[in-house]
């Protein structure tokens, strides 16, 4: 098992340095200059003296193999650079605003799950029944919304008519409330929808007519069987929705000011603010790495059928 | 195994619950904090919005630090009043000397940085001193380029020697920054403010009492303010990047004030606007929107072509239909209300005339062929590409209006969205036809546009190199900027903007304004003249 590990986290290392070259590459590519960028932002007129002093101190009048270089010296050594924008240590910008994303994917998974699996269970149970209309129209409407426009009509009835929510900002849980409904609903609709359908594939399984004609009860049969099988796929889908909460939820978190690192980033990419969106690239990747990791350990604990090699044992 | 499975499921469950209870614990809001006692009746305080975390609060330094902010801190020596009217700040008096090298600053007395420390002639050298370290960054502005030293004569007396006149000194150290002055205790051990300050102690009517990066900023009354004391005792200024929320935040009370240039959506405008819960107020011009006319190329050098297409457009409909209002439509390059430019301008020329447009295009040898609806000359058709910001509606929308006008008269109009640091680099490449432009506002103008009229590298002065007369143009520029004789330089401006105006190669489109929305418990609200300053000053609330 710690061999299993060690190896798929050596897999980083060649991810993470794929991740930095093409972030280097696309960012080159872009026929904007930071240094015009970050004086555009400053409202100083790029005159060439400024422009020229502005790429020597971001270290861009260097060859492109030189930066590419450098950086990669700065990373290995775990120095993810200081912020064009800002003139701040990168690294204690991202840790500052990565509670704040944290908690509103963390909320977001848990309302997903505590609403989904039930609604999932009975949507399969009571498969076609009035659940499972209710299960349908969720799915319709998380899939059909868009985020910013759901986050408005909840700001606009919550927050202003009837008052009872803030409108943004983060603070106590009451700002948590709206963002948290914004994000969950796409995932409910998922989740709900592919536990239903995991159900009722799994209901058609031979271990739960053999379970039925041992007279096992069917609540029993459900629970502790048939919900422990269909969970798997969930769990594979619930990690990459982690993995991408958790590098910030940009349209939710623009829409209720919410100050976590989907705002950073944006700004970061309309700055051209190289260091910013090189750390947060290696952070994405990174984190889904490791989030695949938990849930492929999670689904063999789960079920020890599953090989560490990827294999089902027969 | 089930029994396992519940349990860890549950502790899982816990956990996260515990861990998203303690994350939304360590959130916070102004109202919650120690400083925020926003609530407090007995405190006469505002909240406001903007869109841009407020930043580090250094003086000398631009990203990521909001200008208004900047201006609470920090004071100038000279304050650019109304019409451009220079009034004394930190600097109580000042003597220029008859060459106009030698500017002598008689400073305030009794000053007191917020920190209790003393305001003097040696921390003014020191904050000269601490941006001139960096003069490359700073070039942009032109008293920069011209300052040969800086002496602290006696406790309250400064003297600043250019190296040749530049008589919008005054001017260019009324501006936001980098000519504000940071307390000693701010200073970082080597005293270069380019790497960071230690606090941000400033002279300036308010402090930083409360800061949230990305959240908010409290500010409140600095009790060692030397001049009146604004009429309120605390800011609060919430971080909302996104503009419809920032209504939302408005309608609902948790604003009382939305100002600033752009802040809010022209629809949520009209729709406050339209509420009498609510004032709406607009500034005078803080900028013209122009369009310009690239005489470099050879479809465009043609002073009638240009006339044409200046005429050729509904400009008081275009402005009012797209602007609903927020704008003014613009008659000449530069407003009135900078120094120098409340003059009297032919502008008739100017006028929509479709008719008369057709005639000078007809003149200038562009005809429409038989069947055609392009007008052609020497077999080549009359099109030009229009570059604008893909992110600004109103930019877009008015490109769309100008195409559909000009093609009725035989012009055709591409129009192509970009970036907008990749539209300044075409700008400065000279490699556009047409192209939105904005001046500087106040108190920039109008010696930073007359600048970049004549100094090549800024996209204005290659937009009129092919002007007849552009060279005496460019040494009446020189004059301007230099002469010590205020009539004289009155004349040449005078003559500048004439000439600009006559050649139509920046055709001006709409004067640009600043919005503010606020409920009723702000009795009076008033724009100040710098466009970068805060405006805080300007508001009484009404009485409880």
């Amino acid at each position: 098992m710690i061999g299993y590990i060690g190896r798929r986290l050596l897999a980083v290392v060649p991810i993470v340095l794929l991740a930095t070259l093409v972030t280097f590459a696309l960012i080159h590519i872009s026929p904007v200059d930071p240094a015009e960028a970050y004086l555009t932002a400053a409202h100083i007129y790029p005159t060439e003296e400024v422009l020229a002093q502005k790429r020597h101190e971001f270290g861009l009048d260097q060859p492109l193999i030189v930066q590419y270089v450098h950086t990669l010296g700065r990373l290995v050594q775990l120095d993810f650079g200081t912020s064009y924008l800002t003139n701040q240590p990168v690294w204690e910008e991202i840790v500052s605003r990565f509670p704040a994303t944290a908690e509103l994917a963390l909320s977001s998974i848990l309302l997903s799950i505590v609403v989904s699996v039930p609604l999932g269970i009975a949507a399969a149970v009571y498969r076609n029944g009035w659940i499972d209309m209710l299960s349908r129209i969720i799915a319709y409407l998380g899939a059909s919304i868009p985020q910013f426009w759901l986050g408005y009509l909840l700001i606009f009835f919550f927050a202003v008519k009837l008052d009872w929510l803030p409108v943004e900002g983060r603070g106590d849980w009451t700002n948590l409330v709206l963002p948290t409904i914004t994000l969950s609903l796409v995932l409910i609709a998922l989740y709900t929808r592919l536990l239903r359908a995991s159900m009722l594939d799994q209901m058609q399984a031979t271990y739960v007519q053999y379970g039925r004609m041992r007279g096992l009860h069917e609540r029993t049969i459900m629970l502790r069987h048939v919900l422990k099988m269909a969970l798997m796929p969930l769990i594979s889908s619930i990690g990459m929705n982690v993995g991408r909460l958790l590098t910030g939820t940009i349209i939710v978190e623009q829409v209720f000011s919410w100050p976590g690192l989907g705002r950073y980033f944006v700004e970061a990419i309309f700055n051209r603010d190289i260091p910013v969106i090189q750390c947060y690239v290696l952070l994405a990747a990174c984190l889904f790495i490791i989030c695949n990791l938990l849930v492929d350990l999670i689904q063999l604990w789960m079920d020890p059928r599953i090989s560490l090699k990827g294999q089902t044992e027969q | 195994m089930l029994l396992r499975f519940k349990r860890s499921s549950m502790l899982l469950l816990t956990m996260s619950l515990a861990l998203v209870a303690i994350l939304a614990g360590c959130g916070s809001n102004p109202e919650s904090s120690a400083a925020g006692t926003a609530k407090d009746p007995s405190i006469r305080s505002i909240t406001m919005s903007w869109p841009r975390d407020v930043g580090v609060m250094n003086p000398h330094t631009y990203n990521p630090s909001q200008l208004f902010a900047q201006s609470m801190l920090y004071d100038p020596l000279v304050h650019y009043g109304e019409n451009g009217k220079l009034e004394p700040a930190l600097a109580e008096s000042w003597t220029i000397s008859k060459d106009g090298k030698v500017y002598t600053f008689k400073l305030r007395p009794n000053v007191k940085f917020s920190d209790g420390s003393a305001f003097n002639a040696a921390i003014v050298k020191k904050n000269f001193d601490a941006v001139m370290l960096h003069k490359d960054t700073h070039s942009w502005l032109g008293l920069v380029g011209v300052i040969a030293k800086t002496e602290a004569v006696n406790d309250l007396t400064f003297r600043m020697t250019l190296t040749e006149p530049y008589y919008p000194a005054l001017q260019d150290l009324s501006v936001v920054r980098p000519f504000r002055f940071l307390g000693a205790a701010g200073f970082p051990n080597n005293g270069d403010t380019a790497t960071g300050i230690k606090e941000p102690v400033g002279t300036g009517a308010w402090v930083l009492a409360d800061y949230k990066q990305d959240e908010y900023a409290v500010f409140k009354r600095n009790p060692h303010y030397w001049g009146k004391a604004p009429a309120l005792d605390q800011v609060t200024v919430k971080i909302i990047p996104d503009a419809e929320t920032r209504v939302a935040a408005f309608e609902k009370g948790e604003l009382d004030l939305i100002y600033g240039e752009g802040v809010i959506s022209l629809d949520a405008f009209k729709q406050l606007r339209d509420n009498k819960d609510y004032v709406t107020k607009l500034s005078d011009p803080v900028g013209t929107r122009s369009l310009l006319l690239n005489s470099s190329n050879p479809k465009l050098a043609d002073i009638r072509v240009r006339q044409a297409l200046q005429q050729g457009f509904n400009k008081q409909a275009m402005v009012e239909g797209i602007t609903s209002g927020l704008e003014e439509p613009a008659d000449t390059i530069l407003s009135k209300n900078y120094p120098y430019t409340n003059v009297d301008i032919e502008t008739a020329g100017n006028t929509y005339n479709v008719q008369h447009a057709q005639a000078l295009l007809d003149e200038a040898g562009w005809k429409l062929p038989a069947g055609g609806t392009v007008r052609e000359k020497d077999g080549q058709p009359l099109e030009l590409e229009l570059i604008y910001d893909k992110t600004d509606p109103i930019q877009k929308a008015m490109a769309e209006t100008i195409q559909a006008e000009w093609s009725a008269i035989g012009v055709k109009v591409n129009l192509t969205g970009l970036e907008l640091t990749v539209q300044i680099k075409r700008l400065k490449a000279n490699d556009f036809d047409l192209y939105f432009w904005y001046n500087y506002g106040a108190p920039y103008d109008p010696h930073s546009f007359i600048n970049v009229v004549a100094k090549k590298g800024f996209g204005i002065a290659e937009t009129l190199s092919a002007v007849p007369n552009k060279a005496a143009l460019d040494q009446q520029i020189r004059e301007a900027l230099s002469s010590t004789d205020e009539t004289k330089r009155q004349e040449l401006y005078h003559s500048i903007l004439s000439t600009l105006n006559e050649q139509s190669a920046i055709v001006p489109i709409s004067y640009v304004k600043k919005t503010a929305v606020y409920h009723k418990n702000i009795a009076s609200f008033a724009f100040p003249a710098n466009r970068d300053e805060n405006a805080f000053f300007g508001i009484t609330l009404s009485q409880p």
